[in-house]
């Protein structure tokens, strides 16, 4: 079973992709607090991130650019989604795999996944 | 204008000059005159009492040393029967006229005329009649005229000058304003107008300045303000989208999985609606780039086709006149939007119709798009006022929803590709065009 962290401050889309997740057979460990990202991947041993960009307190384009340049972590693929579809434009800026706005359709966000984790 | 007021002004305040300066003259010449005739009189009393004419005559001649101007005079006695007379030497004949006995001065062309009575003994004993040659006045009214035409054409000449320069200065600093005006209302692109000076204009330029930093003002909050609701929007947009998503996919009874597909497909609208609101946020604020590439816009325009197709379940979507393989240089996902927009609106604006067609045609290093319908149509005089953001066309009926954005997008995203977006409407359907340059061969 594919392990997939997932990071978002609104705790409602955190549920919803969690719940997605698992109906879907992946093991899902989400967490709404950027700052226990290490803690989570040091012992939940992920085998994706799903990052949301605008965090309070932090920008997720950074905390991926931060992932990929540690040894331990960057061979993780990263996705990115946020609201604000400009984003997309900065991937290959912080080395993220890909990009989903948000409203997103629950298949596009399986098949994404699907495409890092097989 | 106001050179013309001026040369008005000049030419009557130089006409007032020389006449008052004439009437003046005149006024001298008349009084002197009458002193002259006064004493003329007094010295003829004891002529006239003692009847001697010879005498008489001789002190009219002591006139021409006097003054030579005086051309006649003569001394009529209390009867007015001639007593003496002297005419200059060389002087022409010049008829006295009736009026010059009665009055004691008259003008009659260029002379004078002077009459006074001969008082002795305060009774009247005759009159001194002097005929004056006013030769001196058409030299005066000469040179008058000369002064005042050569000081009217200087102060003209001085005025055009002095007109011209404070014109061209003006002129320039108002039709600076006019086209920055003119900018403004057709680009929406706005600069300080620099002025330094201290007058009337300056201070409209420094009042429009002033007015147009707050319309951008007001117009970058309310950017601002768009932006930040429509990404605010999103998020819980987004949860009420997956939820909604989710509960579709349990929901197997109806009518609840049709209640559900019916509030899906309003939360589509709602997000596309969003959408157009953050990209006319974006062209407002300048903040709508375009990520260009090379493609193949055959490809494209049968993948837009599909897409639409997929979601229309009224209408058929017709491709026509193919112009094969070729390559443009665009932001593929922006020329997509333009072409889904285009796309759902020949279908939204032709109800009860079954096709909407779409064409592809080389036309020089251009390629045109249209997509046509047999719709409601877009009336002449609103085919450029649609481009414009919330503009919507007068004759839809409300049950037609939208906002007014799409076409606003779609002819700034062109525009930005260096190319054109119109439309052509007959009294049935319309078809809408755009260009768009295509990849130079080598």
């Amino acid at each position: 079973m594919n392990k997939i962290l997932v990071v978002d401050d609104d705790t409602d889309i955190l549920s919803l992709v969690e719940i997605v997740l698992t109906m879907n057979d992946f093991s899902v460990e989400a967490i709404s607090r950027w700052e226990k990202i290490d803690d989570s991947i040091e012992h939940f041993k992920p085998d994706l991130i799903l990052l949301d960009v605008s965090l309070a307190g932090a920008d997720g384009r950074d905390i991926c650019k931060s992932l990929k340049h540690t040894n331990e972590t960057q061979h993780l693929p990263v996705i990115l989604f946020s609201a604000n579809v400009e984003m997309g434009k900065y991937l290959q800026d912080c080395d993220a795999q890909a990009f989903i706005a948000k409203p997103f359709e629950l298949s596009h966000l399986l098949d994404t996944i699907k495409l890092y984790v097989n | 204008m106001q050179v013309f007021t001026s040369v008005l002004v000049l030419t009557i305040v130089f006409l007032v000059f020389v006449i008052t300066d004439i009437r003046s003259y005149k006024q001298r010449k008349v009084e002197s005159m009458e002193s002259l005739a006064q004493v003329v009189g007094t010295n003829c009393i004891s002529t006239l009492e003692f009847n001697d004419d010879d005498a008489a005559k001789q002190i009219l001649e002591e006139l021409h040393t006097v003054s030579p101007e005086i051309i006649q005079a003569e001394i009529t006695d209390k009867d007015g029967k001639l007593f003496a007379t002297y005419i200059k030497p060389g002087a022409a004949n010049f008829p006295v006229p009736a009026d010059a006995n009665e009055n004691k001065f008259t003008f009659t062309g260029n002379r004078l005329f002077v009459t006074s009575p001969i008082i002795s003994n305060n009774s009247t004993i005759g009159k001194v009649l002097l005929q004056v040659e006013l030769s001196e006045l058409q030299q005066i009214k000469q040179f008058k005229y000369e002064l005042a035409a050569l000081l009217f054409l200087f102060a003209l000449l001085f005025s055009f000058l002095i007109a011209f320069f404070i014109q061209g200065y003006i002129s320039k600093r108002l039709l600076r304003l006019v086209n920055t005006i003119k900018r403004v209302s057709k680009t929406g692109t706005y600069e300080p107008i620099a002025d330094d000076g201290k007058d009337e204009i300056s201070t409209l330029i420094a009042a429009f300045n002033k007015l147009m930093q707050q319309v951008q003002e007001s117009q970058k909050r309310k950017d601002e303000f768009i932006g930040i609701a429509s990404h605010e929007l999103k998020t819980p947009l987004t949860s009420i989208k997956g939820y909604m998503d989710l509960l579709k996919l349990k929901e197997d009874r109806q009518p609840n999985k049709q209640f559900l597909e019916k509030a899906l497909q309003n939360i589509k609208k709602l997000e596309s609606l969003i959408s157009d609101l953050l990209d006319v946020s974006k062209i407002q604020t300048g903040q709508l780039e375009l990520t260009i590439c090379e493609f193949d816009m055959d490809v494209l325009l049968d993948e837009t086709i599909a897409a639409v197709q997929m979601v229309s379940t009224t209408h058929q979507i017709i491709r026509e006149n193919k112009a094969k393989n070729e390559i443009v240089i665009a932001d593929r996902q922006r020329i997509e939007q333009v072409l889904v927009n285009l796309l759902s609106n020949a279908i939204k604006y032709s109800p009860g119709e079954k096709e909407v067609f779409v064409e592809s045609k080389k036309s020089g290093d251009e390629l045109i798009i249209k997509v046509s319908d047999s719709g409601i149509g877009v009336p002449k005089e609103e085919q450029t006022d649609i481009f414009e953001r919330f503009y919507r066309t007068k004759g839809i009926s409300t049950h037609i929803s939208g906002f007014g954005l799409g076409l606003y997008i779609c002819k700034d995203i062109i525009k930005r590709h260096q190319g054109k977006i119109w439309v052509e409407s007959q009294a049935k359907g319309s078809a809408f065009y755009f260009s768009l340059p295509l990849k130079k061969s080598e």
